[in-house]
């Protein structure tokens, strides 16, 4: 039997990633399979008004900080909510504010310094555990990260892989995801998802057998339920209209080879599972703002899944 | 300057409108089924209506906080289920949610079906000339259980056409619905007692046959039955009780906070907070402007004169039917004012989209606490699936529809006096509310990080966090509403237990409301014990990881 766990979606938040990597004891998971989005949306600039004073402003409200310790207790409050902490001046954050290209290198630099920490804490944590840990970025992350998982002693870069499970199951994974309104770094149109997923299935030697790890979920599955935007990217009917956003590729594709398990994510509001056709699709989706690490527990065994469970840690 | 850098990622949205999050909110307190249904009841009570409708929104904008605190601090997280399980643990939180959300829409669903037949099918009918059905629906156990039924047959259209499309509906019902209030309130202020005393004598022959001198005689019946409920005035101990009767009308500006996405910060907690808050302020003031044009023109003591005639007789107190045969409505006895049929029936139907663009909140919140169950294994797989074909959640459907029809069935027919529970459905949602504000007031002690790290932690009274005070006072609140209810000391509700020694000891409301929670910790303990033993422990599911 082999018991997996499976997160998604924790967008930088040191906490969510802590709790992934020790889910593995807390839950009995021999495997550990992050569904992608690991980094964060946001830079969040500590203004260094000089005298060990310094201003942030986090969610809008305005912290005036004096000293190390009050320093150092905003970048926690900061990092939990996935955001990355910038000490700056006030100089450098009007120059910032007209240079794009230079929010972006330090988007970069915040996001490659959190991961090697997280990367570092991995390792310390896992290593000789035996748990198993796949990570495929998702369309969000950057391409930086993937040499940093490479180099990882503990994680193993799932992207474009055929990875047995035990000697009865492999997976696929991909975090590529269809075409967004907001352009990230990993999207493409349907017939490019398309190839990319068929170039994987083509490697599985039983296609009914395999979990497919890919981070956006099927079309109308339930699972890609996300609210209707205007042309202004806000919220039509103050979000409570809601539209399927997963991608039709994916969909075509389980519905072809009906694999035994979709592990999903990209819609944080998607939680919940579904079947199409004999396939189980999960989307535990994603309340990484408040530390909440939203998972599936599932339980494989022989032809089947056992047992499976949307968890809450 | 910017505060904040943010770079392309999904899901970075603008905030919604506060517009759309106030008409969702301004439906839910719905001024024309649920607040003149529940005024119409109210005829015996001492005290005055307008004092009551203030009271009582002073106390639910403590509501308002609570929940708007809440989303700000857990948003997008699946409402009262998950914030009570979060921070009051798991079976708390599935119980009064499944019960709230779910079991007790049950019994909403012939009041809703109530107030389908009074306030469209009878007056529709009636203006088409057919007056025999007209009052075969008004009049008759039949005519109820059949509005009922195609209330069921319109929520699951609306459920068939999901969200999306039901909102755009809920729109064009807003602006219809407002339209048609001004006309009523139009033709109120615009008529005279005289005028309406000689429509009501001409158009209630017309269209229900009855005979002269119906003025009189409805204002004879209804003194009979002791109306005696006033506009304005009451002390403030009087304007009290009368508040467990006014909150089945207005305690719920907070129904689609489930809904509401993600906040960013402090001005995204204001526009959730504006957006229910303004719902509650416009409908109280459109409530009171709409009593006080009634009171102009129909003539308070009238009004409540004829409430407590239909009602008397509808409750089985009074054995001679009333004068005028039909629930007085106010939209039709204000249509009375003007002799155009074609005028009459465009009040009737545009005010009908008052009903139409709020009925269908009675099955979406509770298909998504059905699909939450189920996704957290407490209820089998089955029920969360949706057909392919129309994007239908069948069994979840079915799991409303087929018990709103046995509950429809024994109100309709009043079987073990089940048309006296009207109240309970209120009582249910609000002890919901209630594991809710608790988990308020305590969500800052309890989860400090995640409180700490929200937009509301900066917000606070006397040094002691905003969201706690609040919940105090609006939990102090829920608590006097449920003591009334429930022990009922002045005989006033009838859905309790009364200690008055003269009050209504109502079994049938007791063992139904005890059957609800009962299923609800049925199926809660039933699963955990089931899913356990084929290896998930359900509790270690929703227990935290330590993140150290």
């Amino acid at each position: 039997m082999t018991t997996l766990f499976f997160a998604t979606d924790i967008h930088g938040s040191d906490i969510c990633w802590n709790k992934f990597l020790n889910a593995g004891k807390f839950y009995g998971a021999g495997v550990l399979i992050l569904g992608g989005d690991m980094t964060g949306k946001a830079v969040v600039p500590f203004l260094d008004l000089g005298g060990g004073k310094y201003q942030v402003t986090l969610l809008q409200q305005e912290f005036q900080l004096e000293g190390e310790a009050e320093y150092q207790e905003m970048v926690k409050r900061v990092r939990s909510r996935g955001y990355y902490p910038y000490r700056t001046t006030p100089d450098e954050l009007a120059e910032l504010s007209q240079d794009p290209d230079k929010v972006h290198g330090i988007f970069i630099r915040e996001v490659l310094r959190v991961f090697e920490q997280w990367m570092e804490i991995a390792a310390r944590k896992l290593a000789g555990t035996g748990i198993r840990v796949y990570v495929s970025p998702g369309n969000d992350d950057q391409f930086e990260i993937d040499e940093m998982i490479r180099q990882s002693p503990v994680l193993t870069l799932a992207e474009g892989k055929v990875i047995p499970l035990d000697s009865h199951f492999e997976m696929i994974s991909s975090g590529w995801s269809n075409r967004t309104p907001w352009n990230t770094y990993r999207e493409e149109d349907e017939p490019d998802l398309a190839r990319r997923y068929e170039a994987m299935i083509a490697g599985l030697k039983n296609p009914q057998l395999a979990v497919f790890n890919i981070h956006v979920p099927p079309h109308k599955s339930n699972l890609d339920e996300a609210p209707e935007l205007d042309e202004n990217l806000r919220p039509k009917y103050a979000g409570n209209a809601l539209k399927p956003v997963g991608s039709t590729a994916l969909r075509s594709a389980i519905e072809k080879h009906q694999p035994l398990l979709g592990l999903h994510g990209h819609i944080h509001e998607g939680r919940g599972h579904s079947r199409i056709g004999k396939t189980l699709c999960i989307n535990p989706g994603s309340l990484y703002e408040q530390g909440v690490l939203q998972g599936a527990l599932v339980k494989l065994v022989k032809n089947k899944i056992e047992s499976y469970v949307l968890t809450q840690g | 300057m910017s505060d904040l850098f943010i770079r392309k990622a999904t899901g970075l949205v603008r905030s919604w409108s506060v517009f759309d999050a106030f008409v969702y909110a301004f439906f839910s307190i719905n001024l024309v089924t649920l607040g003149l249904y529940i005024f119409s009841q109210m005829y015996y009570f001492e005290g005055g209506l307008i004092g009551a409708m203030l009271l009582s929104a002073f106390f639910i904008l403590f509501q308002v906080v609570v929940y708007a605190g809440l989303i700000a601090v857990m948003p997008r997280s699946g409402g009262d289920y998950v914030w009570q399980s979060r921070i009051l643990g798991g079976g708390i939180g599935f119980i009064l949610a499944v019960t709230g959300w779910w079991f007790i829409l049950w019994l909403w669903v012939p009041l809703y079906g109530d107030m389908l037949r009074h306030i469209f099918l009878t007056p529709v009918l009636a203006l088409l000339g057919a007056r025999d059905a007209a009052l075969w629906f008004s009049q008759t156990n039949h005519g109820l259980f059949i509005a009922t039924l195609l209330t069921l047959a319109i929520v699951t259209f609306y459920i068939m056409l999901g969200m999306k499309r039901y909102a755009r509906i809920q729109k064009v019902c807003f602006f219809g619905g407002i339209l048609g209030l001004l006309i009523v309130v139009g033709l109120l202020l615009g008529g005279s007692p005289e005028a309406f005393q000689a429509g009501l004598e001409s158009n209630s022959a017309a269209l229900f046959g009855t005979d002269a001198g119906i003025y009189n005689a409805t204002a004879a019946a209804g003194e009979e039955a002791g109306s005696v409920l006033g506009l304005t005035g009451g002390s403030f101990g009087v304007l009290l009780l009368t508040l467990p009767y006014v909150v089945f009308f207005n305690l719920y500006p907070n129904w689609g906070a489930t809904l509401y996405g993600e906040v960013r910060g402090a001005t995204d907690f204001k526009r959730n907070f504006a957006g229910m808050a303004s719902a509650l302020v416009v409908t109280t003031i459109l409530g009171i402007l709409t009593l006080l044009a009634i009171a102009r023109t129909i003539g308070w003591d009238f009004y409540m004169q004829a409430n407590g005639a239909w009602w008397n007789y509808a409750w089985g107190l009074a054995e001679s039917q009333p004068p005028l045969p039909v629930w007085p409505y106010p939209a039709l006895l204000a249509a009375f004012l003007t002799e155009s049929r074609a005028l009459q029936l465009l009040v009737i139907v545009l005010m009908s989209l008052w009903w139409f663009g709020w009925s269908g909140t009675v099955f979406l919140s509770s298909t998504r606490v059905v699909f939450a169950a189920a996704f957290d294994r407490l209820l089998p797989e089955k029920v969360a699936e949706v057909d392919e074909r129309t994007g239908t959640p069948v069994i979840a459907l079915l799991l409303m529809v087929i018990p709103s029809i046995i509950v429809s069935a024994l109100f309709a027919y009043d079987i073990l006096g089940f048309k006296s529970l009207t109240l309970a459905a209120t009582l249910v949602i609000a002890v919901t509310y209630l594991g809710t504000t608790i988990a308020a007031i305590l969500l800052p002690y309890r989860k400090p990080d995640m409180y700490n790290a929200s937009p509301i932690a900066k917000y606070k009274i006397f040094g002691l966090p905003l969201i706690s005070v609040a919940g105090v006072i609006f939990g102090g609140f829920l608590v006097f509403l449920l003591y009334q209810w429930l022990f009922d000391p002045n005989a006033m509700y009838g859905i309790g237990y009364s200690i008055n020694p003269d009050g209504y000891k109502n079994g049938t409301s007791l063992v139904f409301m005890g059957v609800l929670y009962g299923i609800a910790a049925a199926i809660y303990f039933g699963f955990k014990a089931y899913r356990k033993r084929k290896g998930l422990d359900l509790d270690k599911v929703h227990a935290e990881i330590p993140s150290e």
